[in-house]
């Protein structure tokens, strides 16, 4: 990465923001912290710097959140057979809503009494092609552990894996601008989404427009993951807070009973 | 496998015609006014429609489609629908309109050297926010008469805050003046040390 | 409190200047200060960590002061009943009330001198000096 002078305030202001996540005061306190090298802190420095970069298993403590809390909240309501929707969105090259089919698969105890639907969009069709065609390289496989890449790849050559049929079947992808009402409502309604590091970049309409899309396509009390840095608070006052142990994650309002 | 696979939705999203947005604004659930409002924008007569019902929508989350709606209509008669907001007792929707004005800078624009000289001195705070989004060279031209004249310590500090961002080296003279016009505002001389010591550390790091 | 003894108080304005000229009162009286732009981001910052005392102006995008106050006081949490410090521009005898209806611990007009918030915080808190 090579940052520029224009680059400073975003770097300043990355590292004020991880700063004030770990409550450290002054800047060597804070690079000592870092160079003590706690694992975590360090993947949320190159998440903060490395934002378009998708891999498998990226913050997976919101992966944690999800089975941990999220979908014990929503299936509270549902019976066994009952559908769970997930919607990854934009899913660019599809690691993000394969890492929640593998992480389910994997972790979740409830995962054989429902009927679970992942659905990746994305606005550019040359991302959904990867996706739906599966084929990932080393780097995006770095935070797997050899185990779940034998269990769910099947290695092409020394830089392809291809993910397993049954995964590749398992998740429907599908072209949707999330700021065009007419693309977003057709996809339903979802128990979590995830919408990581778009909403940032939308102007102010935009944005505006878009957050009222994924207000319609949550289900009340369904809930929505944003990007490590980013926050509601910025975006929109539709959706309430709620802070878990692994993530702080927002929430359309649950249906008041008349 | 749980992981199941249905095939795309067919049902389109409903295109809702205008009397039956009208009606849905009128007397809906939320819900019906929520979906009504957000399609209203489409309408040709929708500004009409939404400013209507703004005048009578006391739920939070359908003001703020509506407020969205007006948005995306984006003209300066848009803008002046959302003005007389700017002087509400109701602090939310003093906000929700301030919100709406910021993001459409273009439509908002025309209205800016008259929301700035408003006899609110309220008003004139909300409107040195609103100079934030306009061109560089604009936001300063509008403020800088705030700077020399403008008789309330709390507008002149909401035009400072405003110019710690976009303020031009050229204006330093004035917010000095500024200062001396109130010397005795505990706030105010402040908050114009910071302006100017980053203006002028700005433009030495591009000098 | 944090572990050094020091209260914390969390500063809820949109304007950069007003935090700043809050956060050096403040921390010279010995306070540690946070910072959020709008009642949304006051919310969110009033989960992630404990706060003594909240200082909220009145008039701030997406949320404002009034609407962060009334939810934060509908809260089932410890949090709800924080003491709560609103600041605005405005002196009207209706808006002191609303901001009272909203669960303001006290109401003050802006401008206010560094001296004088030190104090009202010092108040809020419990600090004598």
């Amino acid at each position: 990465m090579v940052f520029t002078e224009s680059k400073r305030y975003y770097v300043e202001r990355r590292i004020a923001e991880r700063m004030a996540a770990t409550s450290i005061d002054s800047f060597p306190a804070y690079f000592a912290f870092l160079r003590s090298e706690i694992r975590d802190e360090v993947e949320h420095i190159i998440n903060a710097f490395t934002v378009n970069e998708t891999y498998f298993y990226r913050e997976d403590h919101q992966l944690e959140c999800l089975t941990k809390d999220l979908l014990r909240e929503r299936i509270q309501e549902k019976r066994p057979g009952d559908a769970i929707r997930i919607w990854s969105a934009p899913c660019s090259t599809g690691e993000e809503p394969y890492s929640i089919a593998i992480w389910l698969l994997e972790n979740w105890s409830e995962v054989d009494n429902f009927n679970i639907e992942i659905v990746g969009s994305d606005i550019d069709t040359r991302v959904l092609g990867a996706a739906s065609a599966g084929i990932f390289g080393k780097r995006a496989l770095m935070r797997l552990p050899p185990d779940l890449v034998a269990r769910y790849f099947e290695q092409l050559d020394d830089e392809r894996w291809l993910i397993l049929d049954d995964l590749r079947q398992s998740v429907q992808f599908s072209r949707v601008n999330l700021v065009e009402t007419r693309q977003t409502r057709p996809q339903g309604q979802f128990d979590v989404i995830f919408c990581r590091n778009v909403l940032i970049y939308f102007d102010d309409e935009s944005r505006r427009v878009a957050a009222e899309n994924l207000y319609d396509n949550l289900l009340p009390g369904g809930f929505i993951c944003l990007g490590h840095t980013e926050s509601m608070s910025r975006i929109s006052p539709l959706f309430e807070v709620c802070r878990y142990s692994d993530a702080i994650v927002y929430r359309r309002p649950r249906e008041m009973n008349p | 496998m749980p992981l199941v696979r249905r095939g795309s939705s067919e049902t389109a999203a409903p295109t809702l015609e205008a009397s039956t947005v009208t009606a849905a604004l009128a007397s809906g659930s939320i819900d019906e006014r929520w979906t009504a409002a957000r399609a209203a924008a489409e309408l040709p007569n929708g500004l009409s429609l939404l400013s209507d019902a703004l005048s009578r929508e006391a739920d939070p989350r359908v003001r703020e489609a509506i407020f969205t709606s007006i948005t995306r209509t984006r003209t300066p008669e848009s803008a002046a629908a959302l003005l007389p907001y700017l002087h509400s007792d109701d602090a939310s929707l003093r906000a929700g309109a301030l919100d709406a004005l910021r993001a459409m800078p273009e439509a908002t624009a025309p209205h800016l050297p008259g929301l700035l000289t408003n006899k609110d001195a309220d008003v004139r705070v909300l409107a040195c926010e609103l100079v934030r989004n306009q061109p560089v060279g604009e936001a300063n031209r509008l403020l800088r008469p705030i700077l020399t004249t403008e008789s309330q310590a709390n507008v002149c500090g909401a035009a400072v805050e405003v110019l710690a961002e976009v303020g031009g080296t050229d204006l330093l003279p004035f917010l000095a003046e500024c200062a001396g016009r109130f010397p005795d505002d505990p706030f105010l001389g402040f908050a114009i040390q910071v302006a100017s010591d980053r203006i002028g550390s700005q433009a030495s790091n591009r000098g | 409190m944090t572990p050094s003894g020091k209260k914390n108080v969390l500063v809820i304005d949109d304007a950069s200047l007003v935090r700043a000229y809050y956060r050096q009162a403040l921390e010279k009286a010995g306070y540690r200060v946070d910072e959020a732009m709008n009642g949304l981001e006051g919310l969110e910052k009033l989960l992630m960590q404990p706060f003594d005392v909240v200082i909220v102006d009145v008039n701030m995008p997406q949320m404002d002061g009034m609407t962060f106050l009334s939810t934060l006081r509908s809260k089932d949490l410890p949090l709800a009943g924080i003491p709560a410090l609103v600041t605005s521009t405005e002196a009207g005898e209706q808006d002191v009330a609303a901001a009272r209806r909203a669960g303001a611990n006290y109401y003050v007009v802006k401008p206010i001198s560094q001296e004088a918030l030190a104090n009202y915080i010092d108040l809020l808190t419990g600090v004598t000096r």
